[in-house]
Formats: C-alpha cells, sequence, structure tokens
C-alpha cells in the first residue's frame, strides 16, 4: 500500500514536472523580439509562398518562383499596371526598325549584380542563350519565349552555340533581331525569366539553382531551403530606387491552410485566403480600395488578375463540332451563379478571351458567352440536341468538382446529357495533351499583358498551347498581320476584331476570370501586388 | 496502417492469459470456451456491441438521416452563406460544415465508407494472404522460398508510400481504396497463417490423413484451416481497424475517397482549416474514427485472450 | 555469426532488385507523363519536349547527347531494361539521378536536405517512445491491476486507435491555440515548419509537437510489450526462485527480471525507428515539416520518379539494415538464440 502510494506520488510530481518543463520549454525557447532579423531597419516582411519550381531565371514560370525571382533580378523592361504601357527597368530606352523585326535596347549604366559584376549587355545575351541550351544538366522548360528570335531553332536544336539574332554592339547595347515582326516585343522582354545573368552562372550552375545572383532591388540571404523558407534582403549598391524593407522571408507553405493558420497567428505577412472564407476576412481586415495595394484597415485584395478558367472543347471530336451544341452550351451556363456561390464574387463572370484590365473595349464581349437559358433551350431543340451525351473532364481537387456540378446542372437543365470524368492531376493533363476528352476545365495565366498572349498560344493553329485543336486559317492569318502593326491603337483594334472572330467560333467557352485572394497584416504599408502576382516589394513598408 | 497491425501481434492486454494454442482440442469445445470467456470480457462485450450499433445505423441510414439531418453530399446555394459552419446546437448536433451540410449526417454515411472499406480490404487481404501462406507452408521449398521473398519486399516498402503509389495507378475512389489497402495487405496475413499451418502440419491426424490418401487440398481445407480459423478470426478482426485508419490517412492525404462523399479522413482535412475557429469540424469525424477503431481493436484483443491464439512474430 | 550476417546481406540484394524493379515498372504504368507535367497547363513545345526527354536519357542520343531520329524523323523511345541498366549504374557510382519536377537539381541533394530533418525527428520520437514506453510499462506491469496499470491500458488502447494525424491536430489545437488563448498569448508551442533564421523561436522547440506526434502509436505499443515482456518474466522460475531465496522484490525486479525483459522491447524500438523514417509522411504533412515523407508523397503525385526511386531505396536499405542490427545484437544479449545454426528464422 504504501508503496503504491510512493508510486502515486512519484508519478504525480513527474507528471507536474512535464507539465511545467513543457511551459517553461516555450518561455527559453522563444528568441527575443529584437534579436531577429526582423530589427534591421525597415522590417522583414513573411510572405507565403509553395515551394517554387525555380528561382534561377533560366527556368522561371509559375507564380512562386516568379515571386521571389522578378526581385531578385529585373529584366530590359517592365509593365506598369497603372499607367497600363511599358516601362523602362534594365534598358533605359529602346527602338525598332520600321516593321518591328530589329530591336536596339540601351541598358542603364553602371548597373551591377549583387556579386559586383557588371551588368552590360553580353549579360542578357548569356542568360538567353542559357534558356535556349539544350544540353543544360535540365533544359528549360520556358524557351518558347525566344522562339521569335533568330537563331532559336538552331541553338535549341543543338545546332549552334550561340543565339545569332542577338548582338552587343557595345558594352551597353542589345541588338536583337526577329525572325517575323513582332510590335508587342518589348511586352516579351518584360518577362522575369529573359533577366540577365553574370558569369558564375555558368561557372557553377549548380549553386546558381537555389542561390541565384541577379541585378535586382533584393539579393539572396543564404541558399533556398527547399519547404522551408527563402530569405532575401536588401541589395545596397541597386541602380534604382533602393528598397525601404530590410528583407523578405518567404515562408513556404504546404497549402494555404496552413499558410493562413500561421497568418492568424500573427506570424505571417501575406497570405492566401482560404476557400469560402473571403467575406469573413473582408469583413475583418477591411476590403482594399484599388483591389490591389495593401494598407492598414484595407487588407483583403480582390482585384482582377491577368488569367482566365474555361472549358477547353476538342475541335476533333465528332460530337463538338457542332457549333450549334456549343452554343447552347456557352448559352446554358449560369456564370454568375458560380461566381456569387463558390467564389463570394472574387472571380468574375467571363464574357470573353480575356479579361478587362488586358483591354476594357465594350465590342470585346463575344455573343454567346452570357446566360441565356431560353435561348439555350430553343437552340437544342430545333436542332435535335436534346440527349446529346457530353463528358465535362477535369482534375480532382482544387475546388473544380463544386464548379464542374453547377456546370452540369445547367447543361441538363436545357436538355444535354452530362458525365463528369474526374482524374488526378498528372492522368488529367496528359488526356487533355493527347487529346482524349469531349470537354475539359484548363486556366490560362498570361505571360505578358497583351490581347496577342491570350489569342496566340490558345487559339492560333499551331500553337503549342490549342489544346482545342482550333484551326481557323482566317485567324491565324489575322494574327500573323496584327503582330506586324507598330501603331498602338491600331494593332489593338484588329486584335479585338481576331477575338470577336475566334467567339463566334467558340473553340473554348469562357467560364470566368481569376481575380485576387489574399490578405495582407496591419504592419505593411503601401504593399501593391499586381494582376500577373507580383508584389511590388521595392516600394512597400513595414510598420513596426 | 500495416506498421501498426505487426505491432499487434505482440501486444497483449492485461487480461491475457498465457498459453499456446491447443490444436489438438476439439473445435466445439473451443469455440464453446471461448465464448463463455469472451462474454466475460466487459471491454470485448462493448467493442461488439458498439460495432453492431455502427453497422445497423450506417445500413438504415438512408430510412431516417436524410429526412432529419439533410443530405450528406449535396449542398444547398440558397441557404449556404448563412448555414455554414455554425456551432453544435440541438438541430445540429455536429454543427456545420463549410458548405452548409449537417456534421452528424456526414459522419453517419462516412461509417459506411469506412466500414465498408474495413470489410472489404481485410477480406481481400485475407484471402489472398490465406492462399499464399497455405501455398508457401503446404508445399514449402521452392514456393516458401518465392513466395517469402515477395512478402519481404512488400514488407521492405513503406506502407503508406505504396498504397499512394497504388493508388496513383488505379486512381482515387471508394473501391479502388479498398482494392489497394487489400492487395498490399496479405504479406503479413500469409506470414500468420503460413506458421499456423506449420505448427498444425506436424500433428499427427494430417499424416493419418494423407496416409488414408487424401489430396493437398482436402487437407488444407478439411484439417488445416479449421485449426488455424481462431488466428484468422482475431487476425482479421484487428486488421479491419488498421484498414480504417489507413483510408482515413488515405483520404486526409487526398489520395482516397473523392469528394463530396463524405470520408471521415476527407471531413478532417477540411476541418484542418479551421482548427482555430470551429474545431468541432476535426474533433467530430477524428472522434468517430477512434471510436471505431478502439471497437475492433478491444473485440480483437478479446477474442485473441477468448481463443487463446499467442500472437508473436510469425 | 559471420556466415549469417554475410548470409543476410545477400538477401538484400534480391529485395533491393526488386523495389527499385517495381518502382521502375510503376514508372511505365502510372498515367500522367512527367515530361509533360514540368510546364504545369502550359504545354510544352514539341522541340523542349524532345530535348528534355533527351536529358532524362528516355530517348536514344549519340554521343553528343542529341537526339536520334528515324527514318520518320521520330524519336527513339530507349527501352525500360536500358534505362534501368543505366539507373542502376549511376547508382553505383552514387549518382541517384536528377529531378523532374524540381528544376536542374540532383536527387542526392535533395535527400540530403530532407533526410536529415526525418532523422532528426524520429531520433527525438524514438528517445520519447523509448523513456515513456518502458516506464509506463513498467509501472503497468510492476502494479499489475492497479489504477495505474488500469490509466495505462486505457491511454495506450485510446493512442493505437486514433489517427496519428488526427492527434498531431489535437496537439496544435491544445499547445498551439487553446493554451496561448488561456494563458493571453504567453505560452504555447509553434505548430508549423522547423524553425529557421526568421522563426519565433529556437530551431528545437518545434521538434516537440510532431516528435510526440511521431511517437504516440508507437510508445503505446512499446508501453504494451513492456508490461507483457515484465508479466512474462516475472512468472518464470529463476525469478521465483530468486525470491524464495529472500532477495527484495525490487532487486529481483532491477537486477534480473528487468534485463531479460528489455531485450524484445529494444528489439521493437530498432525496427521501429526504420518504420518511422517511412511513417513520417502524415507528421510532416500536419506539421509542414520539410522531411524526406512528405517529399516522397509530392514526388508521387507529380511523377518525379527520380525522387521516389531514390528516397524509397534509401528508406528500404536503411529498414534492412537496422533490422540486421537488430537481429544480430538480439544474439549478443540473448544468449538463447543462435543464428546461422540450422533452423532459419
Amino acid at each position: 500500500m504504501a508503496d503504491k502510494l510512493m508510486m502515486g506520488r512519484r508519478t504525480f510530481v513527474a507528471g507536474s514536472l512535464a507539465a511545467s518543463a513543457l511551459a517553461a520549454l516555450a518561455g527559453c525557447g522563444k528568441k527575443d523580439a529584437g534579436a531577429g532579423a526582423g530589427a534591421a531597419a525597415g522590417g522583414t516582411m513573411k510572405f507565403y509562398i509553395n515551394d517554387p519550381v525555380a528561382i534561377d531565371p533560366y527556368n522561371t514560370q509559375e507564380s512562386e518562383g516568379t515571386q521571389v525571382e522578378h526581385i531578385l533580378f529585373d529584366a530590359l523592361t517592365d509593365y506598369d499596371w497603372n499607367k497600363k504601357e511599358i516601362v523602362p527597368k534594365a534598358a533605359e530606352s529602346w527602338e525598332a526598325n520600321a516593321d518591328a523585326t530589329e530591336w536596339t535596347f540601351h541598358l542603364v549604366k553602371g548597373a551591377k549584380f549583387h556579386n559586383g559584376d557588371t551588368v552590360d549587355a553580353k549579360s542578357f545575351k548569356r542568360a538567353w542563350e542559357r534558356i535556349c541550351d539544350p544540353k543544360m544538366t535540365t533544359p528549360s522548360k520556358i524557351s518558347y519565349h525566344l522562339a521569335p528570335v533568330m537563331g532559336y531553332d538552331a541553338i535549341s536544336e543543338g545546332n549552334a552555340k550561340e543565339l545569332s539574332g542577338v548582338t552587343c554592339p557595345d558594352e551597353y547595347t542589345l541588338k536583337v533581331k526577329l525572325t517575323a515582326p513582332m510590335a508587342d516585343f518589348p511586352y516579351v522582354v518584360a518577362h522575369p525569366a529573359l533577366a540577365p545573368v553574370p558569369q558564375a552562372a555558368l561557372d557553377d550552375p549548380a549553386s546558381f539553382l537555389t542561390a541565384p545572383i541577379g541585378n535586382g532591388p533584393f539579393k539572396m540571404d543564404g541558399k533556398w531551403e527547399s519547404g522551408q523558407y527563402i530569405n532575401v534582403v536588401r541589395f545596397d549598391d541597386y541602380y534604382g530606387q533602393k528598397a525601404t524593407l530590410a528583407g523578405i522571408n518567404f515562408s513556404i507553405q504546404k497549402d494555404p491552410d496552413t499558410a493562413f493558420r500561421e497568418f492568424e497567428a500573427g506570424n505571417m505577412d501575406f497570405t492566401d485566403i482560404p476557400a469560402g472564407r473571403l467575406k469573413e476576412i473582408s469583413d475583418k481586415y477591411g476590403t482594399s480600395k484599388d483591389g490591389y495595394t495593401v494598407t492598414k484597415g484595407a487588407q483583403a485584395l480582390t482585384g482582377a488578375e491577368a488569367s482566365i478558367y474555361f472549358l477547353a472543347i476538342n475541335m476533333k471530336d465528332p460530337v463538338m463540332q457542332d457549333l450549334n451544341l456549343r452554343k447552347a452550351m456557352s448559352l446554358a451556363i449560369n456564370r454568375q451563379n458560380i461566381v456569387d456561390t463558390l467564389f463570394e464574387g472574387s472571380r468574375k463572370a467571363a464574357n470573353s478571351a480575356f479579361p478587362a484590365i488586358i483591354d476594357d473595349n465594350a465590342s470585346n464581349a463575344w455573343e454567346f458567352c452570357k446566360y441565356d437559358k431560353d435561348a439555350a433551350k430553343k437552340i437544342v431543340d430545333d436542332n435535335g440536341l436534346a440527349g446529346t451525351e457530353i463528358t465535362l473532364s477535369y482534375n480532382s481537387g482544387g475546388g473544380h468538382e463544386d464548379i464542374m456540378s453547377i456546370i452540369q446542372a445547367d447543361l441538363e437543365a436545357v436538355g444535354l446529357k452530362v458525365k463528369q470524368a474526374s482524374m488526378e492531376w498528372a492522368s488529367y493533363l496528359t488526356a487533355l495533351g493527347d487529346g482524349n476528352y469531349q470537354v475539359g476545365r484548363l486556366g490560362w495565366n498570361a505571360d505578358y499583358p497583351t490581347m496577342d498572349n491570350f489569342l496566340y498560344p490558345n487559339f492560333y493553329s499551331t500553337a503549342d498551347n490549342n489544346y482545342s485543336a482550333y484551326k481557323n486559317e482566317e485567324v491565324d492569318a489575322a494574327i500573323d498581320a496584327a503582330r506586324q502593326i507598330v501603331d498602338e491603337e491600331a494593332r489593338k483594334a484588329e486584335y479585338r476584331r481576331i477575338n470577336v472572330m475566334i467567339g463566334n467560333d467558340l473553340p473554348i467557352i469562357p467560364i470566368m476570370f481569376y481575380g485576387h485572394n489574399k490578405v495582407g497584416s496591419a504592419r505593411i504599408q503601401n504593399f501593391y501586388f499586381d494582376a500577373q502576382n507580383k508584389g511590388e516589394f521595392a516600394t512597400a513598408k513595414l510598420e513596426g | 496502417m500495416t506498421e501498426e497491425m505487426e505491432k499487434n501481434e505482440v501486444t497483449e492486454s492485461p487480461v491475457t492469459t498465457d498459453g499456446d494454442i491447443d490444436t489438438s482440442a476439439p473445435a466445439r469445445t473451443l469455440w464453446g470456451d471461448a465464448w463463455s470467456r469472451l462474454r466475460r470480457n466487459k471491454l470485448a462485450i462493448f467493442g461488439a456491441v458498439w460495432i453492431v450499433l455502427m453497422i445497423l445505423v450506417a445500413l438504415t441510414a438512408d430510412l431516417w438521416v436524410p429526412q432529419t439531418l439533410g443530405s450528406p453530399t449535396e449542398a444547398d446555394s440558397t441557404t449556404m452563406t448563412q448555414d455554414s459552419r455554425l456551432p453544435p446546437s440541438p438541430e445540429h448536433p455536429f454543427g456545420t460544415d463549410t458548405l452548409g451540410r449537417d456534421v452528424l449526417c456526414r459522419v453517419i454515411y462516412g461509417a459506411r465508407i469506412s466500414l465498408a472499406v474495413g470489410v472489404l480490404a481485410t477480406a481481400i487481404s485475407t484471402i489472398i494472404g490465406l492462399v499464399m501462406g497455405a501455398l508457401a507452408a503446404y508445399y514449402g521449398g521452392i514456393w516458401d522460398t518465392i513466395i517469402m521473398r515477395l512478402a519481404d519486399i512488400f514488407l521492405a516498402f513503406p506502407y503508406i508510400l505504396f498504397v499512394i503509389a497504388m493508388l496513383a495507378v488505379i486512381g482515387p475512389g471508394i473501391q479502388n481504396v479498398f482494392i489497394a489497402i487489400g492487395i498490399l495487405g496479405w504479406p503479413s496475413i500469409a506470414r500468420v497463417f503460413r506458421s499456423a499451418i506449420l505448427s498444425v502440419k506436424e500433428n499427427d491426424y494430417v499424416d493419418a490423413a494423407r496416409a488414408m490418401g487424401a489430396s493437398d487440398a482436402r487437407i488444407v481445407a478439411r484439417h488445416i484451416f479449421p485449426n488455424s480459423v481462431a488466428s484468422i478470426v482475431v487476425y482479421a478482426t484487428m486488421n479491419i481497424g488498421g484498414a480504417i485508419l489507413t483510408e482515413s490517412a488515405l483520404s486526409y492525404l487526398g489520395m482516397g475517397v473523392v469528394p463530396p462523399d463524405p470520408s471521415w479522413g476527407i471531413m478532417i482535412q477540411d476541418g484542418q482549416t479551421y482548427l482555430a475557429t470551429q474545431p468541432w469540424l476535426m474533433l467530430m469525424p477524428g472522434l468517430a474514427i477512434l471510436t471505431t477503431v478502439l471497437a475492433f481493436t478491444l473485440l480483437g484483443d478479446g477474442l485473441r485472450d477468448a481463443l487463446d491464439v499467442k500472437m508473436k512474430d510469425a | 555469426m559471420g556466415k549469417y550476417i554475410l548470409k543476410r546481406v545477400l538477401q538484400f540484394i534480391p529485395v533491393f532488385l526488386g523495389v527499385t524493379l517495381i518502382l521502375f515498372a510503376m514508372e511505365n504504368i502510372v498515367p500522367g507523363d512527367p515530361i509533360k507535367l514540368m510546364a504545369g497547363e502550359k504545354k510544352l513545345d514539341p522541340q523542349t519536349e524532345i530535348t528534355l526527354r533527351a536529358s532524362y536519357h528516355m530517348i536514344e542520343t549519340d554521343d553528343n547527347g542529341n537526339p536520334i531520329y528515324d527514318e520518320a524523323g521520330n524519336t527513339i523511345e530507349t527501352p525500360m531494361w536500358k534505362r534501368y541498366g543505366l539507373y542502376v549504374g549511376g547508382l553505383l557510382h552514387g549518382d541517384l539521378g536528377t529531378s523532374f519536377q524540381r528544376t536542374g537539381q540532383p536527387v542526392a541533394d535533395i535527400l540530403l536536405q530532407k533526410y536529415p530533418y526525418t532523422v532528426r525527428l524520429a531520433i527525438v520520437a524514438i528517445i520519447l517512445e523509448a523513456i515513456v514506453g518502458i516506464g509506463a510499462g513498467m509501472v503497468s506491469a510492476i502494479k499489475r491491476y492497479s489504477f495505474w496499470d488500469i490509466l495505462v491500458t486505457l491511454i495506450t488502447s485510446i493512442l493505437v486507435a486514433m489517427p496519428a494525424f488526427w492527434f498531431g491536430m489535437l496537439l496544435q489545437l491544445f499547445f498551439g491555440i487553446v493554451l496561448k488563448d488561456v494563458t493571453g498569448g504567453s505560452v504555447y508551442l509553434p505548430i508549423s515548419g522547423a524553425g529557421g533564421p526568421n522563426a519565433e523561436f529556437a530551431d528545437w522547440v518545434y521538434y516537440i509537437l510532431p516528435a510526440c506526434t511521431l511517437a504516440a502509436v508507437s510508445t503505446a505499443y512499446c508501453a504494451r510489450i513492456m508490461r507483457s515482456q515484465l508479466l512474462e518474466v516475472l512468472n518464470q522460475d529463476y525469478i521465483r526462485t530468486a525470491r524464495a531465496k529472500g532477495l527484495s522484490r525490487r532487486d529481483v525486479i532491477w537486477h534480473h527480471a528487468l534485463k531479460n525483459a528489455l531485450i524484445p522491447v529494444v528489439t521493437y524500438i530498432g525496427i521501429d525507428f526504420g518504420a518511422m523514417m517511412a511513417g513520417a509522411i502524415l507528421t510532416e504533412t500536419v506539421f509542414n515539416w520539410p522531411g524526406v515523407g512528405y517529399e516522397t508523397y509530392r514526388a508521387i503525385t507529380q511523377r518525379d520518379w527520380p525522387i521516389v526511386l531514390g528516397s524509397v531505396t534509401v528508406i528500404v536499405v536503411v529498414v534492412m539494415v537496422i533490422n540486421l542490427i537488430v537481429d544480430v545484437s538480439y544474439a549478443f544479449l540473448d544468449p538463447r538464440i543462435r543464428y546461422g545454426a540450422g533452423k532459419s528464422e
């Protein structure tokens, strides 16, 4: 009995010791608020990203890698979303010849890489050739950006060592010859992937992958710790306006839910809003006035993005070749209901191949890209389409199930028979690429904020991304012609005409335009997060 | 998780009685004794009652659940906003989820999926395991070597990764989940059965049967199987709990049951987002898994003690 | 003994070849072309696709690494057996290949970055498991049928029956959220990540909750095994004899019973260490832990086969080696066991 009591007491003591140890642990494990990197002047912003594919410009493609890469590197030009025009960045000026086949860029003099090397014309040529080089350990997946440049085929097929269309007449002049006219070329070179690299990128490509050396306003602090963080700090020898922030801690989280929990715990400055919580978050933190700028009390961002969510139609499928069927489907879908019930209005019902922030001319709307159930029903009945069987393919997860279920109900309401086929992401993409589908969900994020970048990749008959296998010789010829128009307004008018032409054929059914769904902490002042999901960290400030 | 199931082989509860399996005893006495012993084990009876209750609720759910609690899968978009994530109340005892669906309703329908996966997966792995174990033990030699090496390769794989890879091959969905769990679960059962047969095989009555000209299949079916059935029953009961845990893990990772089907694992994953604000969303389905698996474990423990099966490393 | 070890090591070879071959075959069976996946929804242009396939030896190339084309102008797929040969050849030189989806990064580098986190977490979990599990098992056995015994049995039964990832979330809920609310924000533990230079706590604090989660189920089993082993040993003749000779109960337990009872427990813990390396996927997912379990899961869903092959192969080898060490040390600890003489296993 005594034995038992003793054991009891001992266990009790052990238990209380353990409990107090835990509490003490938390206390002494906590770092002093002043000791961290946050103490440096300007503060360190904690920013949520997923693990990127690459932060080295030669393979910068998705939003997460771009987020980091575009502040480490400055490309030749930049797109200003407020002015809606291309502005200088690493190049202070540029000019083209009469038919827009030869471009000359004059670089900012005296700009430095983070390692002290000079940013010269050769560093651009070097970077671009690296992108085209088929003998890299892993060749770049985005060399298509340079496809318009003369000599691209020869170098990418391994038949040449140089990109012959790019020359450096002097240290600060870069000359680019294109194989065909392209008036939008300054938009192309604004892409972060086309930034310059120093000689170190060739000398030690392995370290460059995880700790790239750029010419941007921030530089790497240590290397990319996969699955954990990427830290960058202000680059004090930057040629342009120096950043106010001391640094940024890109905190790599597996999903927005985990990131948001950290945000709610006060450990994150900028993150995604989890599905279905936009209203609650907007009420709590306030909505940003322009939709893109975070300031205290107006912290939730809902601005439109340069991207579209659509149903690709397999134009080779005998059933889907019927234009009347495509018209009826497009008219039957209640897009507003989808964006209201599932996205709380943060996305916008689509009425065209590109959103209004790309071009807001009223003539862009597609005739059949609206909700008119009666008209849809009439087309179905008049053409004997009732009971037509259609399979809707999509990738599982990511909330597509709910969208597809609403679309299915809408299509069935006008007399069509719809089957859902949900596949795992990897399997789905393969099926789509092989043309094993009827109607399939897709998204398109613009590389360059131009109408051409929505129309050419998706609708030009030989373009890689033309999943619909759409082929209209008139459209092809018109796009070729539009690319040569040097006059900005005339070119835009021509693209608007092409857009309507495509709209009448309905090779895709636009569903909605994406919108921001992000929230920043109250510490942030004046942080602009643009329509292509790139943060303007250089001008952001932190309080406290 | 097999890892856990393997551990089961070497555990005993406080009420264990030691002793080797008494295979020569007449079958009726074994089962009769077992029943009287099992009846006295309150925990095992509690487990059994809970399981029966769950089965009854799951089977009759269509008759009364949708009428009182609404649909487990469909959301009503007109009332979604005001019904979203309500705390537990008399009207919604477990609260509601993001799409305004009743959580209790989804937990009840989730029981169907969990029980179906648990039982069917165990059935598949038991059948494959029995055939493989019988082939290995009865024929020995090269058969034994090949099958046991194959079992080694299967067991060498990290189990959960193996199931995930298998699901990548055959695609997600309820039936594929129990097929994957079932197919990959055979090696441990084969080992248990193999050693059970090996111990029975040495007995005189098997030799006698063989001397009388009985065929191999007949000897296995008439003599060896009935005498190993106790260990199979115990093993299978415990395996059901393991299969339910595996299913929940797969669904949690998004590789298992496809939404909107109400799997407990998916519900936990959905609820994880609201851990700080609406914790009942992840607590309720987790408690459902806990009680169900616990019931199978208690019953399995009870059966093991009652049937006097010693579950050591096979 | 030497002969036995040699025999066991030789047995590694078929298991190892079997495992890699199954994984290699999987790459061909599982739907989803890893190269096409590389650019996401944007399609690769055909020339880039060929270039990438050539760089991963998926199509035949000449000595300069340029793709070879047949008369019709198509590339020639490299047969699976040849690629498997290349892979095993690379392995012998310590080359595990290059990741598909993590641009240009060697698999070895990625694994070297991820494994330490998983191994350290597993070590902390094992220490926890050994201390708590053995302790609870002892209490439970020595005080058989007491309140403590029933409590241990109850807790272990519950731990064994709950999904480990759910247990992790409970810990997050109580130590990360409820505790923070109750103490007004002064006492709590971090609920995700592994620390780092900008983290709020010192790195070791980040191990507490994930390690508890990873150890939970194993600790429960450890306690149950310890209990039943100790009970069995205490029932044996030599212990009874020792007691009859007048030794105190405490002396008998500490000097005689414990050593023998511990052998199977230590064996179990050893094997469990291997299992933890693989079983950490869920814990790593719940706690956003940068380890190899989650990396492998990511690799499977993204069809990053070089990573799947590399990490699973390493796990399999580690598990086999640990099992061998455990078996051999078992023989040293327990003189009744002799390997290599007649009966196998």
